[in-house]
């Protein structure tokens, strides 16, 4: 009785120790927040995308094939519904050189285009990406009219995670007017960048 | 029978304990089962975990670079981790409350898994609730609480530690965390009520069972109990059928029924014995039945049977059935009719039985009956014959004594010698008539003695012929090893006569007249044929004819006195009387045998003895001895005692009289020197037995001789002479007289004279 006693708490102690640490894994996981460059504080200029001089102007980066980004773009979504159409978005896709427009345009591509009032466009090699200081997928900034940042940062609260987050309700204060005291935000998704160049780069 | 059970239960806490025992059964069945339910769908969400993980984030990517992504891994390992144990712990200890609790732990934890995987959908904290209510499944809120707490944990914890990872913000209030945990909490409430509810239903199912279990308890003790009775029951059924058959069998009585409508009778075993059927005959139609009865009584027993159907009365026959072996039963049938409901007759249930031995016995008792009054009636007749015969003797001894004595002494030329000699021949014919009167009524008195019947035969062959005349052949067959009889040698004379002279009678244009001897043994089969000798060795002397026979009517009154179908004046009807009654007198038998036109045997059956034949006194009959000794005469008739007086003392023998026994004791004390009393044996006062006895007494050398015409039992037994005792028959005659006298004295003892004739005398 006792060495079966003994033996189950020795096996329980093991499956919750096991357990313990798979979700230590998992959240450092979740949480690990993506490199993020210096986003430029004024609208640059002379881009593919123009500033909306009515309303706000938001951009988003992500990459085409990233998991994590489906989360991102949902919020985008849920967003965009709430800013009851006070924002100019759009989806930068990360377009490597030398392959085709198929590569780029997969379900995420498919879900963004979807959202209404949300331009999607290729961003060629990440030439954008890396004027607007973008390295993680999921990457957020967010212009006034008049070409002002006040937002940059992710729209999930982990990584991959939907559901509310305080970049989300960020952006949605800042569109409807309203003071946040929320400018930046960690971003949670695949790096945009390669591996030795997004380690290389990463941010905070 | 037992009353209808009723359900009592007597042992409350038994009950209860039996509730609860079911009910954990029950619980443990559920939990079992349920955990089971949990390894297969916990097995089932690891895959679809990994599945639903290389679905939606098969990769993660940097740039153009890309590997497997991290939830891959993590719903491999870390859902394995998660499935194992639960798993492990459903598999290997499924009733265990750990197990249940584990599996618990691990589906909220495998929820955590899959909302992670799935980023955090709303839709897959479906997962969470559904799994509460699957786990709802245990009916123990116990686990809920455990799935409850992990929850709670979860949310608690990372709420507190990560608060950007449940509610989105870097920061949040603790009530959040219970606002996530309520709605798990809500459900969980409702789920604990419903648990308490089904495991409330549970109670009362296992009570029902309890109730159930024990009713068909009560069930079967009164099954088993009514089983016993119905064995017991059936035992003594089989019993009393049992019982019913062997009376059955004991009283030859059987029972059947016909089912009319189908015409098939049916019948018990002893119905199948007494008709002689088969063991494998089972029915058969009635008309078949109806082969068994004799062929004379099958319409009897078939208009009996159209008018019971057609008055529906009783059923009632007596039928004769003939056997396979050819042996014929007497059978007596009752009855009745069975009628449907619309009155129609379609069955008969009947009794039938053997009254074979019934029937004889009845026809032996008729028979005793016959012979009784025919004994009664012949008892009459002898009555009144031995009355007559007394005085008739007397003085038919009186007549022939003189015209004896007349026709000696008269010159044989005188005319009166025919004259005499006619009163001496009607004389003789009285004696006769006399002689049968007493012989037929059984009075007469036998001398038996040991005889060959073949020498008797023999000795009277030259008479039958003469007496059957030439027309009729007479054919003797002896039988050389014929046994011996004990009978008187006249009397079986006289029957040999009569026989013959009737079937010379019955013959009257010739035939042939067979007189035979043999030896018979009668056992107890010929017994059962011929009831009236007992079982031993007999000799038969038949006497047949192939004269005009007897008609049925005839042989029954066949042996009765005064009997006769020869014509007034030609007959007496006493002839076969007589032989009857001398035949019955020798403790034989007299059958006869007896077709019209086909002729007649008599049979007669003598009880054969190994005794030695004695020699028959031969003597010249018409020489009368002489002597000069003294004799007293004791006679109450005078014509007979003077005749006597004048017979002897012709003779020479010095002559005494008395006309009774006292003054003959007188004389013989005076002169107690007599060598002789002849004395007659019915007297007044004194009998003739007495008086011998009394002389014997005083006088034991004086021989003494009796003599009677008829002596009503007072010196025979059944007819036959007592032992030791001398006797003269009347009527005698002077030559009978005087050579029984010379007889009598020169014996020199009784005892020699008995020797001599083997314990009788030879009638004079």
């Amino acid at each position: 009785m006792t060495k079966l006693l003994l033996r189950r708490t020795g096996l329980y102690a093991l499956w919750l120790f096991a357990i313990g640490a798979g979700i230590v894994i998992v959240l450092n996981y979740e949480n690990a927040r993506g490199s993020a460059g210096s986003a430029p504080s004024q609208w640059i200029s002379g881009t593919s995308i123009s500033l909306d001089p009515t309303r706000d102007t938001l951009i988003m980066f992500a990459h085409p094939r990233c998991p994590c980004t489906r989360a991102s773009l949902g919020e985008l979504n849920r967003l965009l519904a709430q800013s009851d159409g006070r924002i100019a978005a759009h989806v930068l896709f990360f377009r490597p050189p030398n392959y085709p427009a198929n590569w780029t345009h997969t379900e995420s591509w498919q879900t963004a285009a979807a959202i209404p009032g949300v331009s999607v466009q290729e961003d060629m090699n990440d030439a954008l990406a890396r004027k607007f200081g973008a390295e993680t997928s999921g990457y957020v900034l967010f212009y006034n009219p008049q070409g002002r940042l006040l937002f940059r940062g992710g729209i999930t609260e982990s990584r991959g995670h939907a559901g509310d987050n305080a970049g989300e309700s960020a952006i949605i204060s800042l569109a409807l007017g309203k003071s946040t005291a929320v400018t930046q935000t960690p971003v949670y998704g695949c790096s945009l960048l390669e591996e030795t160049n997004s380690q290389a780069t990463a941010a905070q | 029978m037992s009353s209808t059970p009723s359900i009592v239960f007597k042992d409350t806490v038994a009950f209860s304990n039996r509730t609860i025992e079911l009910f954990n059964e029950q619980r443990q069945s559920i939990i079992r089962h349920t955990s089971r339910l949990f390894s297969w769908l916990m097995i089932f969400q690891w895959f679809f975990a990994v599945g639903l993980a290389i679905w939606l984030s098969p990769r993660t990517w940097a740039g153009m670079d890309s590997r497997i992504h991290p939830h891959v891994w993590f719903a491999i390992v870390l859902g394995g981790i998660i499935t194992s144990l639960p798993v492990y712990m459903a598999r290997k200890y499924p009733g265990e409350t750990l197990t249940r609790h584990t599996v618990a732990v691990g589906q909220m934890l495998m929820s955590g898994l899959l909302i992670h995987l799935t980023g955090g959908r709303i839709e897959t904290h479906f997962h969470v609730f559904g799994s509460l209510a699957i786990l709802a499944f245990y009916r123990d809120w116990k686990v809920l609480l455990s799935a409850t707490v992990v929850v709670c944990a979860d949310h608690l914890l990372r709420g507190y530690f990560w608060p950007q990872s449940v509610y989105g913000t870097l920061e949040a209030p603790i009530w959040r965390s219970f606002e996530h945990a309520g709605w798990v909490l809500f459900e969980v409430v409702f789920l604990i009520i419903a648990i308490r509810k089904s495991v409330s239903e549970m109670l009362l199912v296992a009570e029902r069972q309890a109730k159930q279990e024990e009713m068909n308890e009560i069930i079967e003790r009164t099954v088993a109990e009514r089983t016993v009775e119905l064995t017991r029951e059936n035992a003594e059924r089989r019993k009393s059928e049992a019982r019913l058959a062997h009376s059955q069998q004991i009283a030859r009585l059987g029972s059947w029924e016909w089912d009319i409508v189908n015409n098939k009778v049916t019948w018990s075993d002893e119905t199948r014995r007494l008709y002689g059927w088969r063991p494998e005959d089972v029915e058969f139609s009635m008309d078949t039945c109806l082969e068994r009865v004799h062929p004379d009584d099958v319409k009897k027993v078939k208009d009996g049977l159209a008018e019971a159907m057609r008055t529906r009365q009783p059923f009632r026959t007596e039928h004769r059935v003939v056997l396979p072996d050819g042996v014929q039963r007497i059978m007596s049938g009752r009855a009745e009719i069975v009628a449907n409901e619309s009155g129609e007759s379609v069955k008969m249930v009947g009794t039938v039985q053997d009254v074979t031995d019934l029937k004889q016995t009845e026809q032996a008792l008729r028979q005793s009956e016959d012979r009784l009054m025919q004994a009664q009636k012949m008892e009459a007749v002898g009555r009144l014959a031995g009355g007559v015969a007394h005085d008739f003797n007397n003085i038919l001894t009186v007549i022939g004594g003189y015209c004896s004595m007349s026709l000696q002494t008269l010159d044989k030329t005188s005319p009166l010698q025919k004259n005499i000699a006619e009163i001496q021949n009607a004389s003789d014919r009285a004696a006769s008539l006399t002689r049968q009167l007493l012989a037929f009524s059984r009075k007469q008195v036998l001398q038996p003695q040991v005889l060959q019947l073949n020498d008797v035969v023999h000795n009277m062959e030259k008479m039958l012929r003469r007496l059957i005349g030439e027309d009729i052949e007479l054919s003797i067959a002896f039988d050389s090893s014929l046994g011996r009889v004990k009978a008187d040698p006249g009397q079986l004379e006289q029957v040999i006569m009569n026989l013959s002279v009737n079937a010379r009678d019955a013959m009257p244009r010739g035939g042939k007249l067979t007189i035979g001897t043999s030896n018979v043994v009668i056992d107890q089969k010929l017994k059962f044929r011929n009831r009236t000798l007992e079982v031993g060795e007999y000799v038969l002397l038949s006497i047949t004819d192939n004269g005009v026979g007897m008609t049925d009517e005839v042989k029954t009154h066949l042996f009765e006195p005064f009997y006769t179908t020869k014509g007034l004046g030609k007959g007496t009807g006493l002839g076969l009387a007589t032989c009857y009654g001398i035949i019955s007198q020798s403790g034989g038998d007299i059958h006869v045998y007896s077709e019209a036109n086909s002729g007649t045997t008599f049979k007669i059956y003598l009880p054969r003895t190994d005794a030695l034949a004695e020699a028959a006194a031969v003597a010249d009959a018409s020489v009368m001895p002489a002597g000069n000794e003294s004799i007293l005469i004791v006679e109450d008739d005078p014509a007979v005692r003077r005749l006597a007086v004048v017979i002897l003392g012709n003779s020479g023998y010095k002559i005494q009289e008395s006309n009774n026994a006292f003054e003959a004791l007188t004389l013989i004390r005076r002169n107690p020197g007599f060598d002789l009393v002849l004395t007659d044996v019915i007297m007044p006062q004194m009998s003739g037995k007495e008086l011998s006895d009394k002389i014997k007494a005083q006088c034991p050398h004086t021989k003494i001789l009796l003599m009677s015409g008829y002596t009503d039992d007072a010196l025979a037994h059944h007819g036959v002479l007592d032992e030791g005792l001398l006797f003269l028959e009347k009527p005698f005659s002077p030559v009978k007289l005087t050579r029984k006298v010379r007889e009598v004295l020169d014996a020199h003892s009784s005892t020699e004279m008995l020797r001599k004739n083997g314990g009788k005398l030879q009638p004079s």
